[in-house]
C-alpha cells in the first residue's frame, strides 16, 4: 500500500481516482499528470514504479492542494469581500453570484439563507443545518416532480 | 427447616429458561414461523438521528437493487466475455472431411482440387491458432465440432503467394478489407494456417486496438526517430504467444548474434527459450523483442550456415494503428500509433522499408466489426485499390505518416462468397447437422442473395444461427 502525498491507497485503486481523491485535482489535471509520468490510463496504484511514485510524490508538494486550495479560494473570497465589490457582497450574503435570476426559482437559496441566519445560536448548527436542508431538498423534490 | 424452594424444583424450573430463546430459532413444529418472523430491532435504531439520506427522507423509488450470491472477481467477467470454445459435442462430426495436411498447403493443385470445400484444422494449427489468439469469440467455432475453414477462392491465391515468396526468397504485404462478416479475419486465419504447416515461423498481433486504446503500460524510450514508446507488458504477452505458437520451429534455432540486453544470456540458446525469458519479465521484454526481430530477420547463409525460415506477420485491426493511439506524450498531446515501437517494427515491415530476406508475408486486415476512425487509412485504399482516386477535404490534414507507410502496399477487397462456394459451406452446415433443410439450389441462391452477395458470415447467421 503505496503512500502518496501522505496518504495510503490500496493497491487495486486507480491511479486517476487516487489522484482525484485530493481537493484540487480535477480529471484535466489529473491527466496532465498522468501524462507526465507516463502512466497510461487504468494504471492501478499497484502497478506503479517506486520511481513514479515518488514523482508524483514530489510533483503533488510543489501544487497547491487541500487545505490549501480551501484557503485559496476562501481568501479569493475574502478579497472580493473586503474590497466590497458586488461579487463579494452577493458572496457574504450567500445570495446567487453569477447573475442569476432572484425574483423566481431561488427559493432554495433564499429558505437556506433565512435558516442559517436563524440558527445562528444552536449549539450545533451545521449538523442541524444539513438535517433541515436534507428535509427541504426532498420536499422540493417531491414538489418538482408531483407538479 | 425447609426451604421454601425445594432444591429439585429450583433446578427444573432453571431448565426451560436457557431453552426457551433457542426454541424460536430451532422451530420445533413447523419451518414457517422462523422464517416469517420479523428481523429483531437494532439496538438504538430508535435514538439514531435521520440523516440526510436515511430513512425519513422521501424515497422515490422502489427500485432498490439486490445483492445476490459471490459478485465476480477481478477480470472474471471479462475471461467469459473472450472465451473461445472450439467444439461443439452437439454437431454431428462430418464424416470423409478433408484435412488441411502439410502436403495440401504445400501442394497449391490439390489445394486447388479442394476449391468450394470445407477443411478441417489439424489439431497442431489449432493450438498454434489458439495461441497467436487467431480465433475470435464472434466467429461461428463453437457451432461445429471442430475448426474448420472453407477454401474460397482467395485461400488458394495467398497459398500461391505464400509459395511464391518462399520459393524466391520475396516479401509480399497485402492489407485486406472489405465489408463486415466478408471473412478478413479468418481468411488472415488461414494464410497463417498455411505458413505454419508450411513450417514458416507466425507472428500475430490479434487486436491491434490492445496497442493503442491506451490500457497496457508504457514508457518513453529514446530512438533515432525522438521519442518513441516501449509498452513492456503487452510486449511480454506477445512473446509468450508467439513462443507458444511456435515451439516447434523455434526449438530447432539458436541465438546467432550478439546482442545488448540487460541479463546474461547463453551465447547459444534456442529462440523458444530465449523468446521465453522476455515473456516472463516485462522488464527485459522490449530489448528480448528488439534481438528476436534481428535474429528472425538475419538472412539465411547456403550450405550448413544459420537457416531461418520464412517468417509470416499479421495483424487484425489495422485502423487503429493509422490514427493517434490514446496515449499521452509528457505535453499531454495524442501519442502518434506509429511511434509506439510495436506499431513501429509492424509498419516498417508491412511497408517494405524492413526487408525479410529469407522470403516471408506481411498480412495485415482492417476490422469493420469495431472500426476506429482513420480517414487517411480509407483514402490509402481507397487510392491503392486502383478503382478510382478519392478527393481529400482540402481543409482536413492528412496523416503525413500513414500515407509514407501504405506507397507501395498492395491492398484487397474481400468480397462475398461464389454461389459455389456457398454451397460448399451450406453442406457442411447441413452435415455437421447444424442446417436441418436440404440444400438445394434454391436455398442456396436465397441465402446467398440475403447475406449481401454471399458474405460468409452472413450465409452463416442465415442458414446456422438464426435458425428456428
Amino acid at each position: 500500500m503505496p503512500f502518496i502525498f501522505g496518504v495510503s491507497f490500496v493497491d487495486q485503486q486507480l491511479v486517476s481516482r487516487a489522484l482525484q481523491s485530493f481537493y484540487g485535482i480535477g480529471p484535466n489535471v489529473c491527466k496532465t499528470l498522468m501524462a507526465r509520468f507516463n502512466i497510461h490510463s487504468t494504471a492501478r496504484i499497484g502497478a506503479l514504479k517506486d520511481k513514479q511514485i515518488d514523482d508524483l510524490g514530489a510533483e503533488l508538494s510543489t501544487m497547491t492542494l487541500e487545505n490549501d486550495a480551501r484557503r485559496q479560494l476562501q481568501d479569493n473570497i475574502k478579497r472580493l469581500r473586503d474590497m466590497g465589490t458586488y461579487r463579494g457582497r452577493r458572496h457574504a450574503m450567500g445570495l446567487p453570484v453569477r447573475g442569476q435570476r432572484t425574483r423566481t426559482q431561488v427559493s432554495l437559496t433564499l429558505a437556506l439563507v433565512e435558516w442559517d441566519r436563524d440558527l445562528a445560536g444552536y449549539e450545533n448548527v451545521w449538523t442541524t443545518f444539513i438535517y433541515f436542508r436534507g428535509l427541504l431538498l426532498a420536499k422540493h423534490q417531491f414538489h418538482s416532480i408531483s407538479m | 427447616m425447609s426451604s421454601p424452594l425445594c432444591l429439585r424444583c429450583l433446578r427444573r424450573s432453571l431448565q426451560p429458561l436457557d431453552h426457551h430463546a433457542a426454541s424460536v430459532q430451532r422451530a420445533a413444529f413447523s419451518t414457517t414461523p422462523a422464517l416469517g418472523a420479523l428481523p429483531p430491532k437494532k439496538k438504538g435504531a430508535a435514538n439514531t438521528k435521520p440523516t440526510m439520506r436515511g430513512g425519513s427522507s422521501l424515497k422515490l423509488t422502489k427500485n432498490t437493487r439486490v445483492a445476490s450470491g459471490r459478485p465476480p472477481a477481478p477480470g472474471e467477467r471479462k475471461a467469459l466475455r473472450k472465451r473461445v470454445v472450439l467444439s461443439n459435442t452437439n454437431a454431428i462430426e462430418v464424416r470423409h472431411l478433408q484435412d488441411l495436411t502439410k502436403d495440401l498447403c504445400k501442394d497449391v493443385s490439390a489445394l486447388t482440387e479442394a476449391h468450394g470445400k470445407v477443411v478441417g484444422l489439424e489439431n497442431e494449427t489449432v493450438d498454434a491458432m489458439r495461441a497467436l489468439e487467431a480465433f475470435k469469440a464472434t466467429q461461428g467455432w463453437n457451432l461445429f465440432r471442430r475448426p474448420a475453414v472453407l477454401v474460397r477462392k482467395e485461400t488458394i491465391e495467398m497459398a500461391e503467394t505464400l509459395h511464391d515468396a518462399q520459393s524466391k526468397k520475396k516479401t509480399v504485404s497485402k492489407v485486406l478489407y472489405g465489408s463486415r462478416g466478408s471473412g478478413k479475419s479468418v481468411l488472415q486465419l488461414q494464410a497463417m494456417a498455411l505458413a505454419q504447416q508450411r513450417g514458416w515461423i507466425v507472428l500475430h498481433f490479434p487486436e491491434a486496438k490492445e496497442l493503442t486504446i491506451g490500457h497496457a503500460a508504457y514508457e518513453p524510450v529514446i530512438t533515432e526517430n525522438g521519442t518513441e514508446y516501449i509498452q513492456p507488458g503487452y510486449t511480454a504477452h506477445l512473446l509468450g504467444n508467439f513462443a507458444r505458437a511456435n515451439k516447434a520451429v523455434l526449438s530447432k534455432l539458436h541465438l546467432s548474434q550478439q546482442h545488448k540486453l540487460p541479463i546474461p544470456i547463453q551465447p547459444d540458446i534456442t529462440l523458444d527459450r530465449f523468446i521465453e525469458l522476455g515473456a516472463n519479465d516485462p522488464e527485459i521484454a522490449w530489448p528480448i523483442w528488439s534481438a528476436m526481430m534481428i535474429e528472425l530477420t538475419a538472412p539465411s547463409k547456403s550450405d550448413k550456415g544459420l537457416q531461418r525460415p520464412p517468417l509470416f506477420v499479421g495483424l487484425d485491426g489495422l485502423d487503429h494503428i493509422m490514427r493517434d493511439s490514446a496515449y499521452l506524450d509528457m505535453d499531454a498531446k495524442p501519442v502518434h500509433a506509429h511511434s509506439l515501437t510495436l506499431v513501429r517494427d509492424f509498419v516498417g515491415l508491412l511497408s517494405g522499408s524492413t526487408k525479410l530476406p529469407n522470403g516471408g508475408m506481411v498480412v495485415a486486415a482492417v476490422s469493420e466489426s469495431n472500426r476506429a476512425r482513420a480517414p487517411t487509412l480509407d483514402y490509402c485504399l481507397e487510392t491503392n485499390s486502383g478503382e478510382s482516386k478519392p478527393l481529400w477535404d482540402p481543409y482536413m490534414p492528412q496523416d503525413d505518416r500513414v500515407i509514407s507507410a501504405f506507397k507501395n502496399v498492395p491492398v484487397q477487397l474481400i468480397n462475398g462468397l461464389s454461389k459455389d462456394e456457398a454451397r460448399g459451406i451450406m453442406e457442411y452446415y447441413a452435415q455437421s447437422g447444424m442446417l436441418r433443410s436440404t440444400v438445394t439450389d434454391l436455398l442456396v441462391s436465397e441465402t446467398w442473395t440475403l447475406a449481401g452477395n454471399g458474405l460468409i458470415g452472413e450465409v452463416e447467421r442465415g442458414s446456422v444461427r438464426m435458425r428456428m
